[in-house]
C-alpha cells in the first residue's frame, strides 16, 4: 500500500515536472516575446570568439571580440532587433520625434541601477555622447553617431528625459543610437577630464571595475584563454513571465583562433555555438552531427551582405599607363557582370549556397531591396561587343583581346589572402574573363598590405567587402557620397567626379532627410538605378548563412547579422 | 639493395615531374566547376552487369551540392585512352574525366596538380637544398677551420640570420616587389630566401665536424706532410661531414617545399594556377574534412615522404653491418667510401 | 672561462637588440601598419591621420627607432597597439606558456629520437630499423600544421583528451595540475613527433658513420659486450652533431611553434608573434623577435657546454692552440 502510494507520488512529480521542462525545444527559434514560462533559468553558456578583445572600452577598438564583451556588460537607449529590423526600447521606454525628424525626446526608464548599485539618469547619457565627441579620446564610434560630419546635440530637461536634436532632418533618427553604449559616468567621467579616457578600461583593468547596465558582468579574463561573464543580478529588463534576465548565469567566451579547432569542439560538444556563421566546407560534418542529434544546423537566408568588385576610378591613378583609357569605363564593368556566370560563381564558391545579386542589395534587406532592378543577363557575346566598343578586340585571333595599340588587354584584381570565399570568387572571375578574352593577374595579400593599397589608390581592380551594419542605407553616408571614406571606388572625393555620381549625391541627401518611409523606398530604387547602370562595383554573389549550435542551447532569435545567435545575449536559455 | 629502391624512387619522382604534360592526364590549371571536392574516380575492368571492358570509369554525380556527395553514375561507361590527345591515359569522355587522386575544393584533378607540383616543389627544393648547402658548407668549413674570430663572426653571423623570423624580410620584401611576379622570378626569389635561411643549420653541424676532424692525427699528418689548408679541407673534412650533409638534405626538402606555403601567407608565392605541394598541402589543411571525408587531397605529403625515402636511402653509405642482428661482430669494416 | 661566458653575453645582448631592431625596420617597411589594419576599411583620411598621431607612427623611422631604443635601455620596450598594454609584460606571460609546452615536447622528443637513432643507426637490416626509418619520414614529410590538425581531429573522434586550449574554464575534479597535462598531450605532441623524427634521423646517421669506427670494432675485439659499447662509448662519440643543433632546437622551440599554437590554441609566444605581424604591431613584433634572439642566444651557448661535454677535445672554453 504505501509502496503504491509512493511510486504513485513519484510518477506524478515526473509527469509535472517532464511537462515543465520538455516543452520547447525548436530549431527555428520564433518569436522570442511569447511568454514561454518552461525556459529553464541558470546553466552556462559556452561560445567561441576568434581572437582576443583590444580592450574593454567599445570605444578603444572596434574588433568583434570587445564588440562582445560591450554588448554583453553595456546597454543601449534602444536596441535594432536584428531580426524584424524594428527599433526596441532598451534603456529609452519610447520616444518622440518633432520638427521633422530632427528632435527626438527620449524617456528613459526609471529605477535602473548600474550594477555597482549606482542609479542610471540622463547624466550617463549626456556622458556617453561627451565621450564620443571628445577630441582627445578619438573614439572609433564617433563617425558613426554624426550625421553629414556635423555632431549631434543633446541635453537632458530632466532626470530622465533626454533630448537629441539633428542637425538636419534625418530619416534613420533614432537607428544610430543603436551603436551608442550607455557608459557609467561615476567611474570614467574623471578619466574623460584628464584625457585619459582611451587609455581607461583597458586590458589590465581589474574585471571588478568594469560596471555597466548589461546583463552580464566579466568576471575573469584569462589572457589568451577565455573571457567570463556572469549573470548581473541587477540587470532592468525582466522576461515576460515577469521572472529576472539574464536566463544564463554564466558565459564562457573561448579564444579559439582556429576554424577547424572550434568545429570539432562543436561537434563533440565542448562548445554550444560560435559567434559567427559556419564556412560552405563545415556543413557537411555538421549535417552529419545534427543528423545524430548533437547540434542544431540553421539555415538563417541570404546575408545581407555580398562581396565587391571594382576598378579604381580616381582620374588620374593610372597615369600614363596605356590602358588608362579602357580600364575606368563603365563598358568594362558592365561587361564584366555580364560575362561572369554567376550561377557557377555560387556553385564554385558557396556550394551553390548562394544567390546571384546584381546590385549593392540582397533579398536579406526586406525593406530596401528593390526586385524591380534589372538583372544583367548571362551573355558572353554581348560583353564582347561591349568591350569592342571600348576598342577591345582580338585583333591577332589568339583568342585573347588587344587593345588598338595591339596591346593584351590584362589587368592584376588584388584580394585578401587567407579568406577562402574572397580568394575562390577571385579565382573564378579570373576564369570567366579569361573565357572572353581578358587576362586577370590575381595577387593575393594580407588584409593590412590590401587596405594599405586601397587607402593609397594603387590598386588597379579590388576585390573586397564593403560590408554594412545597418540596413538602412541612410546610416552608410560613407559609401553612398563621393565625399565618404567608404566611397570604395574612389575615396573622399572633393568634389563628384562623374554625373551620376553627383546625382547620386542628390538623391541620397534628399533620401537621408526625407521622413516619408515611400518616399525614401522610391528615391532609394532611382538610386539603386543609376548604381545599375554604372556598375561602379560589381556584385555577383551573396552567400546564405548557416550556423550551427549545440542541442542544449534555446530560446534564440536568430538573424543573418553577426553574432547571428547572440545579438541578444539576455535571453539565450541552456538546458541544464 | 635498397640503395637501388632509394634511386629508382628518386628517379621515378624526377621522371614523372619531367614528363608532366604528358604524364597528367589534364591541364595544371583546368578545373571542372561540378566536380568540386569529388572523390578519385575507381578504373574498373567490370561493369555492374558483369560484363567485361578494357579499362573503364564510371562518371561522377553529384547528388548533394552542400554537402559534396558524389555517387557513381551506372549508366555510362567511360573507357580509358592511352597515348591519345598526347596524354599517357585519360579517359576517352570528357563529361568524365579521370580523376585518380579525386578533385580539390576548385575542382582541379589532384593528380595533374601533384605531377606538375613535382615540378615545382622538387626544383624549388633541390635549387634551395644546394644553396643551402653551398652557402651552409663553405661557411661552416670556413669558420671550423680557422677558429678564432673568423669563427666568431661567422657562426654570429648564422645565428642572426637563425633566428630573424624570415617573414617578416618576406613582408618587407612584398612591399618593394611588384605585385605581380612570373613565375620564374617568385622561383628564383624563394630559392634564394630558403638557401640563406636553411645554410646555418648546415653550417653548425659542419663546423662541428670540421672543429673536432681537425684535431684528429690523420689531418695532423696531412698537414705535416705539407697539404694546404685547402686541400686539407676539399680532400679530408669536408668529406667526414658529408654524412651530415646528406642528412640535412633529407630534412631540407620537405622543410622547404613546406615553407613555400607559409611564405605565401604574405603573399610570396606562386600565382594559384602554378601547383605546388606546399600550398595544396595548406590548401587540405585549412578544410576540416580532409582526414574523415578527403584523404586524397594529402597526396602530397605521400608523395613528399616516398620522394625523401628515396633520398635517404639512396644517399646511406654502403658500410657493412657491425652489429648484425645476430649480435655478432662481423669483420670487414671498409671505410667510409 | 669567465671570459668566455662574458663574451657570449656581451654577444647575445647584440644579437638581441640587433634582432629587434632588424624587425621593427622591417615591420615598419612592410605594406600596411596598425592604423589600417585595425580601422579597416570606411575610415576618413582625418580620423587615420590622427590616429597614426596618437600611437607615434607618423614619425620617420629615424626617430621611432631612437625613441624605441632610449626606450629600450630603461627596460621600456613599448606599449602593444593591439592590446593596449607594454610589452614587457606581455611576453614574459606568454614565453611562460611556450616554455611549458617546449620543455615537455623536448623531453618527449629527446627521450624517443635520440634511443630510436641509436638503434636504427646500429642496425643497418632488420624490419624494425626499416619501420622506424619510414616512420620519421612521414612525420617530417607532413607540415606541422597537418600534424596539429591530424591530432586535434584524433582527440575530438575519441573523446579522450581535450580539443584545444591550455586549461579548462572550471577546474575540474583531478586538479590543476592534471588539467593542465592533459591539455599539453596534443600539442606537445604535434611539437615533439616530427622533432623526435629529425633527432632520430640525424642520430642515425652519426651513429652508422661512428660505429665504424677502429675504436669500436678494438673495443669489440677486447671482448667488452656489445650494448655497453654501443650505448656507452658510441653513443657519446655520435652525440656530436645532435648536440651541435640542440641548442638551435632550444632556441626555435622557445619561441614558439605559431602553427601548433594557432590550431591548439595554446596561448604561446608563437601565436602572439603571428598576431602582430598580422597587425603590424610594430613594438611587440620588436619584443617578441628580441625575446626568440634570447633564447636562441641561450640555446647556442648550451649546445656549445654539450658539445665540449661529448667531445672534450674541441672545449673552447680551454684556451686553444693557434
Amino acid at each position: 500500500m504505501c509502496r503504491q502510494l509512493f511510486l504513485a507520488a513519484v510518477a506524478a512529480i515526473c509527469t509535472i515536472a517532464g511537462a515543465a521542462c520538455g516543452s520547447n525545444t525548436t530549431s527555428n527559434a520564433t518569436t522570442a516575446g511569447a511568454s514561454r514560462s518552461g525556459i529553464p533559468r541558470g546553466g552556462e553558456l559556452l561560445v567561441s570568439v576568434r581572437s582576443e578583445p583590444r580592450s574593454f572600452n567599445r570605444h578603444a577598438a572596434r574588433d568583434t571580440t570587445t564588440s562582445l564583451v560591450s554588448n554583453l556588460t553595456q546597454s543601449r537607449l534602444v536596441r535594432v532587433n536584428q531580426a524584424t529590423q524594428a527599433v526596441e526600447p532598451l534603456l529609452a521606454e519610447s520616444w518622440t520625434t518633432e520638427d521633422q525628424g530632427r528632435q527626438l525626446t527620449l524617456s528613459l526608464r526609471r529605477d535602473v541601477v548600474f550594477s555597482d548599485g549606482h542609479p542610471f539618469t540622463a547624466d550617463d547619457v549626456l556622458f556617453a555622447f561627451e565621450s564620443v565627441y571628445d577630441e582627445k579620446t578619438g573614439s572609433v564610434l564617433a563617425d558613426s553617431l554624426q550625421e553629414g560630419g556635423k555632431k549631434l546635440q543633446v541635453s537632458a530637461t530632466d532626470p530622465y528625459t533626454v533630448v537629441v536634436t539633428f542637425p538636419a532632418a534625418f530619416a534613420p533618427g533614432i537607428r544610430l543610437l543603436d551603436s551608442l553604449p550607455i557608459l557609467p559616468r561615476h567611474k570614467l567621467e574623471g578619466a574623460l577630464k584628464a584625457g585619459t579616457f582611451r587609455k581607461a578600461w583597458s586590458l589590465d583593468t581589474q574585471p571588478a571595475e568594469i560596471v555597466g547596465l548589461g546583463p552580464f558582468l566579466l568576471s575573469e579574463y584569462q589572457p589568451g584563454q577565455r573571457l567570463v561573464f556572469t549573470r548581473n543580478p541587477k540587470y532592468f529588463a525582466k522576461a515576460p513571465d515577469g521572472g529576472a534576465l539574464p536566463y544564463l548565469d554564466r558565459v564562457v567566451a573561448e579564444i579559439i583562433p582556429d576554424q577547424s579547432a572550434e568545429l570539432l569542439r562543436l561537434e563533440s560538444g565542448q562548445l554550444d555555438m560560435m559567434t559567427s556563421e559556419i564556412s560552405p566546407e563545415a556543413y557537411a560534418p555538421l549535417k552529419r552531427a545534427a543528423d545524430e542529434g548533437r547540434v542544431k544546423l540553421l539555415d538563417l537566408g541570404v546575408s545581407r551582405n555580398a562581396d565587391a568588385f571594382w576598378f579604381n576610378l580616381k582620374p588620374g591613378a593610372f597615369g600614363e599607363d596605356p590602358r588608362a583609357g579602357w580600364l575606368q569605363r563603365d563598358e568594362l564593368r558592365r561587361a564584366i557582370s555580364m560575362a561572369v556566370d554567376r550561377k557557377l560563381f555560387a556553385d564554385t564558391v558557396f556550394f551553390g549556397a548562394g544567390v546571384p545579386v546584381y546590385g549593392p542589395e540582397t533579398p536579406a534587406n526586406k525593406i530596401w531591396y528593390w526586385p524591380g532592378l534589372p538583372q544583367t543577363p548571362h551573355d558572353a557575346a554581348a560583353a564582347k561587343q561591349l568591350l569592342a566598343s571600348i576598342g577591345l578586340s582580338d585583333r591577332n585571333n589568339d583568342g585573347m583581346l588587344e587593345d588598338a595599340q595591339n596591346r593584351p588587354a590584362r589587368f592584376t584584381l588584388l584580394t585578401q589572402k587567407g579568406r577562402p570565399n574572397l580568394e575562390r570568387g577571385a579565382a573564378v572571375i579570373r576564369d570567366e574573363l579569361k573565357k572572353i578574352g581578358l587576362t586577370v593577374d590575381v595577387a593575393a595579400l594580407d588584409a593590412g598590405a590590401v587596405i594599405d593599397q586601397l587607402l593609397h589608390a594603387k590598386y588597379e581592380a579590388l576585390y573586397f567587402n564593403a560590408d554594412k551594419s545597418d540596413l538602412d542605407p541612410g546610416t552608410n553616408p560613407d559609401f553612398w557620397f563621393s565625399f565618404g571614406s567608404a566611397h570604395m571606388w574612389n575615396l573622399e572625393e572633393k568634389a563628384p567626379v562623374t554625373d551620376w555620381e553627383k546625382k547620386i549625391d542628390e538623391l541620397m541627401a534628399r533620401q537621408i532627410a526625407t521622413l516619408d518611409e515611400a518616399k525614401r523606398k522610391t528615391i532609394y530604387n532611382d538610386v539603386q538605378k543609376i548604381f545599375y547602370e554604372h556598375q561602379p562595383i560589381v556584385y555577383f554573389v551573396a552567400p546564405r548563412i548557416y550556423v550551427a549550435h549545440s542541442s542544449r542551447v534555446m530560446n534564440l532569435t536568430p538573424s543573418e547579422y553577426r553574432p547571428q545567435l547572440f545579438w541578444r545575449p539576455e535571453t539565450v536559455a541552456v538546458v541544464h | 639493395m635498397t640503395r637501388d629502391v632509394g634511386a629508382a624512387l628518386v628517379a621515378l619522382a624526377l621522371v614523372a615531374a619531367g614528363a608532366a604534360p604528358i604524364v597528367a592526364p589534364h591541364a595544371p590549371d583546368s578545373h571542372f566547376s561540378q566536380l568540386l571536392n569529388a572523390p578519385p574516380t575507381i578504373v574498373r575492368l567490370v561493369d555492374a552487369g558483369g560484363r567485361w571492358h578494357a579499362p573503364f570509369i564510371y562518371p561522377w554525380r553529384l547528388v548533394n551540392q552542400l554537402e559534396q556527395r558524389y555517387e557513381e553514375d551506372r549508366s555510362t561507361i567511360a573507357p580509358l585512352a592511352w597515348f591519345s590527345g598526347g596524354k599517357l591515359l585519360r579517359s576517352s569522355n570528357d563529361e568524365a574525366p579521370l580523376l585518380l587522386l579525386g578533385a580539390d575544393n576548385y575542382g582541379r584533378d589532384v593528380f595533374t596538380r601533384l605531377i606538375f607540383g613535382a615540378r615545382t616543389s622538387l626544383a624549388l627544393a633541390i635549387a634551395s637544398a644546394f644553396g643551402a648547402m653551398f652557402i651552409g658548407v663553405s661557411l661552416g668549413a670556413a669558420a671550423g677551420f680557422s677558429g678564432g674570430a673568423v669563427d666568431e663572426v661567422l657562426m654570429r653571423a648564422t645565428d642572426f640570420v637563425m633566428v630573424l623570423p624570415a617573414i617578416y624580410v618576406a613582408l618587407a620584401l612584398r612591399s618593394v616587389l611588384p605585385l605581380v611576379l612570373t613565375p620564374g622570378q617568385v622561383f628564383a626569389l624563394l630559392a634564394a630566401i630558403f638557401a640563406i635561411v636553411g645554410a646555418p643549420f648546415v653550417a653548425r653541424g659542419v663546423r662541428a665536424i670540421v672543429r673536432s676532424e681537425r684535431r684528429l692525427d690523420y689531418a695532423a699528418a696531412a698537414e705535416a706532410l705539407g697539404a694546404s689548408d685547402a686541400r686539407l679541407l676539399v680532400r679530408h673534412l669536408i668529406p667526414a661531414a658529408r654524412g651530415f650533409i646528406a642528412v640535412q638534405i633529407t630534412l631540407l626538402v620537405p622543410a622547404f617545399i613546406i615553407a613555400e606555403a607559409t611564405l605565401s601567407y604574405v603573399g610570396l608565392g606562386f600565382p594559384d594556377a602554378v601547383a605546388s605541394w606546399g600550398t595544396m598541402l595548406h590548401d587540405a589543411s585549412t578544410n576540416i574534412r580532409v582526414f574523415a571525408d578527403f584523404p586524397w587531397l594529402l597526396s602530397p605529403a605521400a608523395a613528399m615522404f616516398l620522394v625523401v625515402l628515396g633520398v635517404n636511402l639512396a644517399l646511406q653509405d654502403a658500410g657493412t653491418v657491425v652489429f648484425a642482428e645476430s649480435g655478432e661482430p662481423r669483420r670487414g669494416v671498409k671505410s667510409g667510401s | 672561462m669567465i671570459r668566455y661566458f662574458a663574451r657570449r653575453l656581451a654577444f647575445a645582448l647584440v644579437l638581441v637588440i640587433g634582432v629587434s631592431s632588424a624587425t621593427l625596420m622591417l615591420t615598419r617597411l612592410a605594406p600596411g601598419d596598425f592604423i589600417t589594419e585595425s580601422l579597416g576599411t570606411g575610415a576618413s583620411q582625418q580620423t587615420i591621420a590622427q590616429q597614426r598621431a596618437r600611437y607615434g607612427l607618423d614619425k620617420s623611422i629615424g626617430a621611432q627607432y631612437r625613441d624605441w631604443i632610449a626606450g629600450a635601455a630603461r627596460l621600456d620596450l613599448g606599449y602593444s597597439m593591439q592590446y593596449g598594454r607594454p610589452v614587457r609584460d606581455l611576453i614574459p606571460e606568454r614565453a611562460a606558456n611556450t616554455a611549458i609546452l617546449a620543455i615537455t615536447a623536448l623531453l618527449f622528443a629527446t627521450l624517443i629520437g635520440l634511443p630510436l637513432g641509436v638503434i636504427t643507426g646500429s642496425r643497418r637490416g632488420g624490419a624494425m630499423a626499416g619501420a622506424i626509418r619510414a616512420a620519421s619520414l612521414v612525420l617530417l614529410s607532413m607540415p606541422p600544421l597537418l600534424t596539429s590538425l591530424f591530432l586535434v581531429f584524433l582527440a575530438a573522434r575519441t573523446g579522450w583528451l581535450p580539443i584545444s586550449g591550455m586549461r579548462s574554464a572550471t577546474v575540474p575534479a583531478g586538479g590543476a595540475l592534471i588539467d593542465l597535462l592533459r591539455h599539453l598531450v596534443v600539442p606537445a605532441a604535434a611539437i615533439a613527433l616530427p622533432l623526435a623524427a629529425m633527432l632520430e634521423r640525424l642520430q642515425a646517421q652519426a651513429m652508422s658513420e661512428v660505429i665504424r669506427a677502429p675504436f669500436v670494432l678494438a673495443t669489440l675485439a677486447r671482448g667488452v659486450p656489445q650494448s655497453r659499447v654501443l650505448w656507452r662509448g658510441a653513443l657519446k662519440a655520435a652525440l656530436r652533431p645532435v648536440a651541435g643543433v640542440y641548442g638551435l632546437v632550444i632556441g626555435s622551440l622557445l619561441s614558439g611553434s605559431f602553427a601548433v599554437e594557432v590550431i591548439t590554441a595554446w596561448p604561446g609566444l608563437g601565436s602572439l608573434m603571428l598576431q602582430a605581424l598580422r597587425t603590424r604591431d610594430i613594438y611587440l613584433v620588436a619584443g617578441c623577435a628580441g625575446a626568440g634572439a634570447l633564447f636562441l642566444a641561450c640555446g647556442t651557448l648550451v649546445s656549445d657546454v654539450a658539445l665540449a661535454a661529448v667531445d672534450p677535445r674541441v672545449s673552447e672554453m680551454r684556451t686553444e692552440r693557434a
